[in-house]
């Protein structure tokens, strides 16, 4: 008896298990029809290999095609991550600005005010030290400039042009008349 | 290997493998290498921007075949009456181009000819299972997996199908 064709087709995929692969391999061996019917099987299988497509007929797509993945694809990623980048930079930039800017007015603020510091002493020199008798020399005696060598109206204008805001108020110990 | 389709290093490793798979089994269910590239070219996309986790590169494989396929015979479904016969043989690869051989090359030409015509005329679920079969080297357990149907659906259709190719050649 022959072997099913069905069996013969699944023969020749390499799929039939054991026993049925070891008994078709022996009737083949000398059934003559059943091997006539396997060979016409096979050609069929070698003709339709035989049109598969080449690797040299698909390398131009398979360029292609990788190459539009590493135009757009790829680098978006890239992409993607730098711009997350960016925008944690402006969200710290701005903070961290701030934070600078502070500190520089803070430290500049002592340091510029200092009562110890020339700058001080020349700015305030009231605040710098009590007006005592100790303390008041001639303007002539002085021969550094000092606040005393200008005017109220300078003092004022001077102060005014560094940017200063300038508040005065008079008091008087008996009203005026 | 778990395979993770937008890294790129996973998505290369895939893209080596799967490729020219793809292409051979598109190409003979639409015969027409242009539109196979474009249609492997969306599965890669959709593969991509889905942002997902394969526990090995067959799964990954066996997603492609499945997307690539269903994309391919949609388009032969909407597209099959717009394409004349001429646009095919137009499109059709010129295997060996650089061969003197120009008999051979016309001999070539024409058996792909009919052998793709004979795959275009059967019914899908056996084109489908022969296509499979032949181009992308997989063995029955893994083709069912890929068309989500038993493996002897999968012994049966190919042999089937093998006879409606063998009815159909010898016609021709």
């Amino acid at each position: 008896m022959c072997v099913d064709d069905e069996l013969l087709s699944t023969y020749l995929d390499g799929e039939l298990d054991e026993p049925w692969r070891t008994q078709v391999a022996e009737h083949l061996q000398y059934c003559q029809a059943c091997r006539l019917r396997l060979g016409q099987l096979e050609a069929l299988h070698e003709k339709l290999q035989s049109v598969a497509l080449t690797e040299g007929e698909m390398e131009g797509s398979r360029e292609r095609v990788m190459a539009f993945f590493e135009a757009t694809k790829f680098p978006a990623v890239d992409t993607k991550l730098s711009f997350w980048r960016r925008k944690f930079e402006l969200k710290l930039g701005p903070a961290l600005l701030s934070a600078a800017a502070f500190v520089v007015v803070v430290i500049g603020t002592f340091v510029f005010f200092s009562p110890n510091t020339p700058q001080g002493q020349e700015i305030l020199p009231g605040v710098v030290a009590p007006i005592d008798s100790e303390h008041i020399r001639q303007v002539t005696d002085v021969a550094k400039p000092d606040l005393g060598m200008f005017s109220l109206e300078q003092i004022i204008q001077h102060l005014d042009a560094l940017g200063y805001s300038v508040k005065i108020e008079v008091k008087a110990v008996t009203p005026l008349e | 290997m778990e395979v993770q389709s937008n890294d790129e290093r996973s998505f290369r490793l895939v893209y080596e493998e799967v490729f020219p798979i793809l292409m051979r089994v598109v190409y003979h269910v639409t015969g027409n290498v242009d539109l196979s590239e474009e249609i492997c070219q969306e599965a890669f996309i959709r593969f991509f921007d889905k942002q997902m986790s394969f526990p090995t590169l067959n799964d990954a494989k066996y997603w492609l075949i499945r997307v690539s396929k269903n994309l391919a015979i949609n388009h032969v479904k909407r597209k099959s009456r717009e394409m004349s016969m001429v646009e095919k043989l137009k499109k059709a690869p010129t295997p060996h181009a650089n061969t003197t051989d120009g008999e051979k090359v016309l001999m070539e030409k024409e058996t792909r000819r009919l052998v793709q015509e004979a795959i275009e005329e059967l019914p899908e679920k056996f084109r489908m299972v022969i296509v499979l079969k032949e181009y992308s080297d997989m063995d029955y357990k893994q083709i069912a997996q890929v068309l989500n149907i038993s493996e002897s659906n999968v012994k049966v259709r190919v042999y089937r199908a093998r006879k409606m190719l063998e009815s159909i050649l010898g016609q021709e």
